[in-house]
């Protein structure tokens, strides 16, 4: 707890600041818009146009007020069908198992551009050219086929996600394999070691911290991933299936709810990801305490002086 | 210290190429006798077109190593390019063994026949898309993260005020942030450079940052020993040893700027671009022009990614994993 608490006061300054400049900035971007719908002569239950900013059905910025009451609608009840508890724990599950599927293909790409240079020349530009390509035109295909072989609901989501999602993880841990110094591998060849001793004991071990950055890159992309699979293919259940429907319908307040809860969704993702990190390898957070970043970084002057 | 691998003995070079040539043969074979029929292909027809795949791939992975050291970017391609080609024969011999519906999947051929009758409609959505949306938000969207991340590196204030939050920023899914975008800017093209802006910057900020404060204490030691100025310190040491870290945002970058462009315009675009026509032709199933348009998009995406690259080449050269 100590290590954070540096961080909390310029945190809160700088929400706070967020906060303050928030009310000006919805009044000045809903006014016009509340302007012209009372010109219209539309039966509005609000005389001026600074009181109906506040009360638009389709604000530019939502107001504090309409934001809290389209999240109560949205919450609960938290089983509802057609809250966001049960269909962001759809999509978090679709996300996670994206995530697993991914971080195979990519370990398998990354070893390949690792160890040959064949391997590398001949996919490596396929392997960018794949991420170049929508995942939303082939979404829709990918699904058909699939369910021509029974394999429907958030499967064919979760593919989807490990499509995007592979390659941060892929470029991310290839990387990592070629990242320890020429002296340690000269040493490896010293000691005799074949290629896989050279993998098992160097190239894995320095590549985790790579592949720990990799995957919170690839958590966020999984997650977008599922997302515009369940926009782009028809879906029962998942944040994108809301989405969809309250982009259709023009719901703007819902809009932000449903934007707002898939960033908190996106925060604990990923910080499950730092969990986990901090759990396998525990020698880095060791390190981090023993020579503390700010210390050996910061351009500071009372050691200088 | 190069070990030069010695040559391969000539008739080794010819067998490999022999493989090659056997499983394009067998391929284009199947493709030039089932060119207008209609019905599946039998069982043994489908299982030669996997063996002429098997043999193509494998005439690949032995042809390629002769290509490893090649440092002509052109000739070094040929790999790249024969496995393409290899996809592109299997999958055309395969859509016509199967005979799959060309409204789910269209043949390769026929992906290629529409490509050129609509170019120009395409072209005119590349320009929309590419270098109004996409490169406008890049360029912004870099500019800003590599400046706000000098400024946070610089003030202790706002390392701890704003860094945590970029943090947190870069984990939200952006798609859910693209409807809302497109609903308060507009329609136009500026919303989905806006959101590719946004898409860029939290990458480059956290990357940026990184290669600012991830210097040896050292190198540190010794500027300070020079009484080097901040600005100096900044200029031969911190910026320097960013750049690797720098160069790998704005690699993924270009990718993220191309999807945020295209999906932004899944949520309203002016009658212009290639996500406003992939959505389009993909719901009146028009799947030949979904990957031509496809075919557009990874293009431009592949040059995009392979101009970074090569800058960051040019520029941090002597980085160790160049070596």
């Amino acid at each position: 707890m100590t290590r954070i608490s540096p961080q909390l006061g310029p945190m809160l300054v700088v929400a706070l600041i967020v906060l303050a400049l928030y009310w000006p900035l919805m009044y000045l971007a809903n006014i016009p818009a509340a302007q012209r719908a009372l010109d219209t002569g539309a039966a509005l239950p609000c005389k001026t146009a600074f009181e109906c900013a506040t009360q638009l059905r389709s604000p530019v910025l939502p107001s504090p007020q309409q934001l809290w009451n389209g999240f109560r609608n949205l919450m609960f009840p938290l089983n509802s069908p057609n809250a966001i508890p049960l269909n962001a724990a759809v999509t978090a599950l679709e996300t996670v198992v994206g995530l697993l599927l991914a971080a195979l293909v990519g370990f398998f790409f990354a070893i390949g551009i690792v160890a040959s240079r064949a391997f590398e020349r001949s996919l490596l530009p396929w392997i960018v050219a794949s991420q170049t390509i929508p995942v939303i035109a082939i979404a829709p295909m990918l699904v058909v086929l699939l369910g021509q072989y029974g394999v429907q609901g958030w499967i064919p989501k979760a593919i989807i996600a490990a499509y995007i999602a592979f390659f941060p993880i892929a470029i991310g841990v290839a990387k990592g394999l070629k990242s320890p110094d020429p002296l340690s591998l000269d040493l490896m060849k010293t000691y005799n070691a074949n290629n896989w001793q050279t993998y098992l004991m160097l190239r894995f071990p320095a590549s985790i911290p790579y592949l720990f950055t990799a995957f919170k890159v690839a958590m966020t992309a999984a997650l977008i991933g599922a997302i515009v699979a369940e926009i782009s293919t028809i879906s029962f259940q998942g944040i994108g299936k809301m989405l969809a429907e309250n982009s259709r319908a023009s719901d703007v307040v819902a809009m932000w709810v449903i934007m707002l809860s898939s960033a908190v969704l996106g925060i604990l993702l990923v910080a499950l990801v730092n969990w986990t990190e901090r759990l396998v390898t525990p020698w880095q957070r060791a390190k981090v305490a023993a020579t503390p970043m700010p210390k050996q970084a910061r351009v500071s002057k009372q050691e200088g002086g | 210290m190069v070990v030069q691998p010695s040559k391969p003995a000539l008739s080794r070079v010819l067998l490999d190429w022999m493989l090659l040539v056997l499983g394009f043969g067998l391929l284009l074979w199947f493709i030039a006798i089932w060119w207008n029929q209609s019905e599946p292909a039998s069982d043994a027809q489908k299982l030669l077109i996997w063996g002429g795949f098997l043999l193509a791939a494998l005439g690949i992975a032995r042809v390629a190593n002769q290509f490893v050291n090649t440092t002509n970017p052109v000739i070094g391609f040929t790999p790249a390019a024969l496995t393409l080609l290899v996809v592109v024969v299997t999958a055309e011999a395969l859509l016509r063994a199967y005979q799959v519906p060309p409204g789910l999947i269209p043949t390769p051929s026929r992906v290629l026949s529409t490509f050129f009758a609509v170019r120009d409609v395409l072209l005119q959505d590349a320009f929309q898309t590419v270098v109004l949306e996409a490169l406008v938000g890049y360029l912004i969207g870099c500019g800003l993260g590599v400046i706000t991340a000098l400024l946070v590196s610089r003030y202790v204030f706002l390392e701890r005020g704003l860094l945590p939050y970029a943090t947190v920023f870069s984990s939200i899914p952006i798609v859910a942030l693209a409807p809302v975008l497109v609903k308060m800017v507009g329609i136009d093209w500026q919303s989905k450079a806006v959101i590719v802006a946004i898409t860029v910057f939290f990458p480059v900020v956290v990357n940026t940052f990184r290669g600012l404060t991830e210097v040896s204490p050292l190198s540190l030691d010794l500027m300070r020993s020079y009484a080097a100025s901040e600005v100096q310190q900044y200029r031969w040491l911190r910026l320097p040893n960013a750049l690797p870290f720098i160069f790998n945002a704005l690699k993924l970058g270009t990718t993220l700027a191309m999807i945020g462009a295209i999906v932004g315009e899944f949520f309203g675009a002016n009658g212009q671009g290639l996500g406003f026509r992939i959505q389009i032709e993909a719901g009146r199933f028009g799947f030949d022009i979904v990957w031509s348009a496809i075919i557009v998009a990874s293009l431009i995406g592949i040059a995009w990614y392979n101009l970074v690259a090569w800058l960051e080449r040019r520029l941090t050269g002597w980085h160790v994993s160049f070596r």
